[in-house]
């Protein structure tokens, strides 16, 4: 199980790094942490001729803020985000789901870019970014910078709208507004595995009634799904244990998962409403209790 | 001899194994480096099922760095056909006619079609994908159903059919009778899933064949070194004196490594043919795919049973499912036959078995290969107990043999003499305190919240009691040479073959305390077929007793010949002496004391000791198992299901044993806990999983076959009971396996129990979050 | 393919060696520089054995590229003992017969290492959690979390079992 030969690079300004994609081509793939990318290789599943090891630009590695968002650069380190104290304050959700992914010692290798450009249906990040309306900021050399709206960026399985010359560069949070409370939940076959399904909630509540009610769900669909039909039951409602399940049965009336070995379609119908369920719950509590 | 606080054995010492363990410097067989050693892959079969119409290796060989590519004709010339490791189990049996690597036929994803032999596993593999195959597909047989099909296409077209063994119905007692007087009989279709061993150490071995000497040296992961010699010698035909396999330290195995396997064949052939030594590290997705798979067996079970919860027959009838090449699967419906009774009073067996032949991994054994017996009992138990609305522990309790009580001997044969069955019953019953737990449980209903108990009893024949013909061990009485060193150590040689079980450290616990020196002056030697005297190795739960017993009984002959020696140097008695603090002197006078290494030399000089006792100072001994006996015991989960996502979460696991002696405590726990979280992992996470169309393997990675995490497994409570004393030095008994045995019935049953409210009747070993919603009626079965 | 030149540090000492870019760390550890306890048991990320530090941080060294630990400072199972004695995560894993065939002990020793700089006073469901990305087959985990229990200060001996 060992790798098929390709040839590498490891730029050191984004510039560089852009002027090679162009150069090699659509068989050139970034390399971010790897952590997805070299167990295909090893598997000879991807067959890339050549790797842009994006590590040793600087200027992807940082996080800031800017503007009331929330910035992370494509580089950052899964576990630098997650031990970051602006991501806890600007990000609550984001830092929530950040330690459900995988083990310790693949987030100190993963990168909040590589995860979202990498866009596995299963992963955490992909439907965080979609329920906080992330932009994602994507360069090229010959058409520059473009920012695309996370709703619009996930385009199928394993699938994004990055052109083959593109680097994801960074992701920006705009900061959630008060009384908003948030929370993730997921069922794997076994602690740090990829989810079955993974729910992601927002609550924002207003003289005690739902303002805003998101939810984002993975591993039923080829791409992480919001669900709409439940937002729209939500808003205007009252938090109640009974309008979340409303809200979560009616949503998933819609769903048709895909199965696997792990679970049946009907079971990650199921799961997706038993988890838009209990993360609504938790997410309009802690919405409260930020009040 | 040393005061019992003195002993070593029953203390938790140490492992001499750890220092090299934990500082990285352990020899695993992916650690030798030969030089200009080669490395080898293989191309594998993408189907299940297919003819071979074309191999073409043209560029495979031109790629830079490839030494040889051989076809499986190819190495079909260099090697003898034969069953290979499956044979040692497989006498008597209808054995087709198969070549080292496929010929005619591939039978099963993974099957080992072409070797490549480069410079570097990277080359190799990139070798591989250059070699064209053509196959011509034929149907795959997957289930039991298509393999009974006799229109089906054979597997194997010399044996005729995929049915390679069906036993007539054996019976033990009056089961019509029985039946006939039975209140009530109690049916069920019970299902065994097919899960495997998964060492966290995959199969490997080095070759490396001496064109000067005609000797071929082979460094393998193996349970056992001489029974690796045999199967490499056989199918290459070769002298056994030629062949010498050695062994390091191997990264676990679960019956897994045994004998050598046919791609350890072609290897070896390889390496004749080149001159070259060739290292094959089988890779995991390799491993999950072809290296072996077990527990694939399906029974119909009938009980008939008294309203007071006596069992008083069963009609069992067995198919199990051997997956491509014959072996192990074949033989183990007699074992499971002998032992379904367990250690309970039953009244009249039926027995027959079917073996068929699939499109799958061949069938090897794991951990308790015979486990199915102990799972389809006590499973049926529970449901006995459910149709007479008794508490599962109570119908146990009118069952099981009692101690001093006749009948002490299993309706199939065996002697149940020693067997504490009840007493670890009786243990686990107050540990638990089973109607508190009633109490918790309804309260925790009434809250929306499912709990339940489950618990179940095994015995073990480990080595089993003692048998007209000789004495309890299994697979022959097992050697151990000891020998005193100059230095005034004791060197012992062994044909266990440890791979995690501790030897090294056990063994020399006995040796030390028997022969009376300090832990440390004992030195266990395994893994050279040079040195070490033949024998099975390791397996089947023998070695406390045998290997223990051989130590004891060796370490106690050695003593015995070091007194000898150095009685003629002292010019007094045997008899009269002393061994203390490494020196030996004549008793009561210590001041003129010999030290231990001295005595040696005194042997190896000559003219110091007669003829007849010079030269090194050792021994070889043999034991028969003695009196043998059952290890055994209870165990019991609590556990609480999530109703709304099907997760198990195990809030308590007991466990009540008896392997008699223990040899070094912390070992033996460390066996107790290995093996149930093998056992909770069947039941909750693996499974080797097949599309029953294509026959595709659906786990051949670890993101698909799921072993259990730290967060999966719970803390296991262990009691110790050490009853029965049968023998009048050697009471230890195996443990390795009991865990992995009973651990699949126990959660089994707490999770039927949990589920009771739903109507849930577990008939099915594996239930995954899906399976549990899917019982209970929360979600449809998908189309 | 062309081969690149990797100087980076193992355990205290510079290093270096050639290599083709793909290969792994892990294979460059072992087969270059002859450090073979670093095990491999899965080559896909999943089961740990081969878990190293790199610049302090556990990773896996299977999934990560020979080419991209240049210059980084890697820290080995082999790089824990000091002058042949054991240190005392190792001592406590000895007391605790932490493990059994020894496979998977390389990734778990340096996870754990990792583990107790960040919080070297670990309650169990952290040190499982933390372990939970690192597979043994052997012992059911229990002694692992003991001697991690062990090396952080506690006696090591088991918590009384939940009623």
């Amino acid at each position: 199980m060992k790798p098929p030969p390709f040839d590498y690079s490891a730029p050191t300004t984004l510039d560089e790094a852009l002027a090679l994609l162009l150069e090699h081509g659509e068989d050139a793939r970034p390399l971010a942490g790897g952590q997805s990318l070299v167990p295909l290789l090893s598997f000879r599943l991807a067959r890339p001729s050549h790797l842009v090891d994006l590590a040793g630009i600087s200027e992807l590695g940082s996080i800031v803020v800017d503007d009331g968002h929330l910035v992370i650069g494509a580089m950052v380190r899964e576990r630098a985000a997650e031990r970051h104290d602006d991501v806890r304050l600007l990000a609550p959700l984001l830092a929530q789901a950040l330690p459900l992914i995988g083990h310790p010692a693949i987030r100190s290798r993963g990168t909040i870019g590589g995860s979202l450009a990498h866009a596995d249906p299963a992963a955490e990040l992909p439907a965080v970014a979609l329920l906080l309306d992330a932009e994602l900021v994507a360069q090229s050399r010959d058409r520059g910078k473009r920012t695309i709206k996370a709703a619009d960026f996930f385009s199928g399985f394993f699938t994004t709208a990055l052109q083959p010359d593109e680097i994801l560069t960074e992701v920006r949070i705009r900061r959630p507004a008060l009384r908003t409370g948030s929370a993730i939940e997921e069922v794997a076959r076994r602690h740090g595995d990829f989810a079955m399904v993974g729910a992601a909630a927002m609550v924002r509540l207003e003289d005690g009634k739902i303002a805003d009610a998101r939810v984002a769900l993975t591993g039923v669909s080829d791409i992480p799904v919001r669900a709409t039909e439940a937002e729209a039951i939500l808003e205007g409602a009252e938090p109640t244990d009974e309008a979340f399940a409303t809200a979560a049965e009616e949503a998933a009336k819609s769903l048709s998962p895909p199965a696997d070995l792990h679970g049946s379609s009907s079971y990650r119908r199921h799961l997706a409403t038993v988890l838009m369920r209990r993360t609504f719950k938790l997410a309009a509590q802690r919405a409260k209790e930020a009040a | 001899m040393q005061n019992i606080a003195e002993r070593y054995t029953g203390a938790s010492v140490k492992r001499s194994e750890d220092p090299r363990i934990l500082t990285g410097t352990g020899c695993y067989v992916d650690d030798v480096r030969l030089p200009g050693m080669l490395h080898a892959a293989f191309v594998r079969s993408p189907s299940a099922h297919a003819r071979i119409t074309g191999v073409d290796v043209t560029e495979a060989r031109k790629l830079p760095g490839v030494i040889a590519v051989l076809t499986g004709e190819e190495l079909d010339a260099l090697t003898v056909r034969g069953p290979g490791a499956a044979g040692m189990f497989s006498a008597g049996l209808p054995m087709p006619s198969f070549s080292v690597l496929a010929t005619d036929k591939v039978r099963l994803v993974g099957d080992p079609v072409v070797l490549v032999v480069a410079e570097s596993r990277y080359l190799a593999e990139d070798a591989c994908e250059l070699v064209v195959v053509d196959y011509e597909e034929l149907p795959a047989v997957i289930t039991q159903e298509q393999a009974l099909d006799p229109a089906g296409p054979p597997i194997f077209e010399d044996l005729g059919s995929n049915v390679l063994v069906r036993s007539p119905v054996a019976t033990f007692g009056d089961v019509e009778g029985a039946f006939a007087r039975a209140d009530r009989v109690v049916r069920a279709e019970l299902r065994q899933h097919r899960h495997q061993n998964v060492p966290m150490e995959c199969r490997g071995v080095v070759c490396s064949f001496d064109l000067g000497s005609g000797e071929l040296t082979v460094y393998s992961a193996t349970q056992g070194v001489h029974i690796a010699r045999t199967g490499f010698a056989t199918q290459l035909d070769m002298p056994l004196e030629k062949v010498r396999v050695l062994a390091g330290d191997i990264g676990g195995s679960f019956g897994l490594k045994l004998g050598a396997a046919r791609e350890d064949i072609a290897c070896a052939a390889a390496s004749r043919r080149l001159g070259r030594p060739i290292r094959w590290i089988e890779d995991r997705s390799e491993n999950l795919t072809a290296s072996g798979q077990a527990r694939d067996e399906s029974f119909e079970v009938e009980a008939a049973i008294s309203n007071e919860g006596h069992i008083l027959g069963l009609r069992v009838k067995m198919i199990i499912d051997t997956g491509a090449y014959p072996g192990l699967g074949g033989m183990l419906p007699e074992a499971v036959k002998g032992m379904i009774p367990g250690p309970y009073k039953i009244g009249a067996l039926s027995f027959e078995s079917t073996a068929v032949i699939t499109n799958k991994a061949s069938y090897v054994a794991y951990r308790g290969p015979w486990a199915s017996e102990t799972w389809v009992r006590e499973r049926m138990i529970d449901l006995i107990a459910k149709e007479l609305a008794m508490e599962p522990l109570e119908v146990r309790l009118r069952n099981v043999v009692t101690r001093g009580e006749p009948p002490l001997q299993m309706l199939t044969g065996r002697s149940l003499v020693g067997v504490t069955s009840r007493e670890s019953l009786d243990r686990i019953a107050a540990l638990v305190d089973v109607e508190a737990f009633r109490r918790r449980q309804a309260e925790a209903r009434a809250q929306g919240r499912y709990l339940g108990l489950g618990l179940a009893t095994y015995i073990e024949a480990a080595p089993g009691p003692r048998t007209p013909g000789g004495g309890g061990g299994i697979m022959g009485p097992e050697q151990m040479r000891l020998r005193l060193e100059e230095d005034g150590t004791v060197t012992v040689f062994t044909s266990q073959m440890p791979h995690g079980q501790s030897h090294q450290t056990t063994l020399a616990q006995i040796a030390a305390d028997e022969f009376g020196v300090p832990f440390d002056q004992v030195r266990v030697v395994v893994g050279d077929t040079d040195v070490v005297p033949m024998g099975f190795g390791t397996g089947g739960s023998r070695s406390a007793t045998m290997a223990g017993g051989v130590s004891l009984h060796g370490a106690r002959a050695l003593r015995a010949k070091v007194f000898e020696v150095a009685a003629h140097l002292f010019e007094a008695s045997p008899e009269d002496m002393d061994l203390a603090a490494g020196a030996v002197s004549v008793r009561g006078v210590p001041a003129r004391a010999v030290p231990l290494g001295e005595i040696a030399r005194a042997a190896h000089e000559p003219g110091r000791v007669p003829r007849d006792l010079e030269g090194d100072l050792e021994v070889t001994a043999e034991y028969d198992g003695g009196e043998g006996g059952w290890a055994g015991g209870t165990h019991a989960a609590i556990v609480e299901v999530d109703v709304e996502t099907g997760q198990v979460r195990i809030e308590r696991y007991l466990v009540a044993e008896d392997c008699g002696v223990l040899i070094n405590p912390a070992i033996v726990e460390g066996q107790v806990r290995g093996g149930v979280a093998q056992g909770i992992g069947a039941v909750l996470l693996e499974r080797s999983a097949y599309d029953p169309d294509s026959g595709q393997y659906l786990s051949s990675t670890f993101m698909d076959y799921l072993i259990p995490t730290a967060c999966e497994i719970p803390r296991i409570e262990i009691e110790h009971l050490e009853t029965v004393p049968l023998d009048a030095d050697v009471n230890f008994r195996g443990v390795g396996e009991g865990g992995m045995i009973i651990a699949p019935p126990t959660l089994c049953n707490a999770i039927e129990d949990a589920l009771s409210p739903m109507g849930v009747r577990v008939t099915e070993q594996h239930l995954p979050p899906c399976r549990i919603l899917e019982l209970i009626g929360a979600i449809a079965l998908d189309p | 393919m062309s081969t690149f030149d990797v100087e980076l540090t193992v355990n205290g000492t510079p290093r270096q060696g050639s290599v083709e870019p793909r290969r792994t760390l892990a294979d460059f550890l072992r087969e270059d520089l002859g450090l073979t306890g670093t095990h491999l048991g899965c080559e896909h990320g999943v089961c740990g054995a081969c878990t190293v530090l790199v610049n302090g941080e556990p990773a896996r060294s299977c999934l990560m590229l020979a080419v991209q630990a240049r210059g980084a400072d890697i820290l080995t199972v082999e790089g824990l003992a000091n002058n042949g004695v054991m240190n005392p995560l190792q001592q406590a894993m000895w007391e605790s017969h932490g493990f059994q065939c020894g496979f998977c002990t390389p990734g778990f020793l340096m996870q754990i290492t990792a583990l107790l700089v960040e919080n070297p006073n670990p309650g169990e469901e952290e040190i499982r959690e933390a372990l939970s990305g690192n597979l043994c087959r052997c012992t059911g985990y229990e002694s692992i979390v003991n001697g991690v229990l062990r090396a952080a200060g506690h006696d090591g001996s088991p918590p009384e079992p939940r009623h």
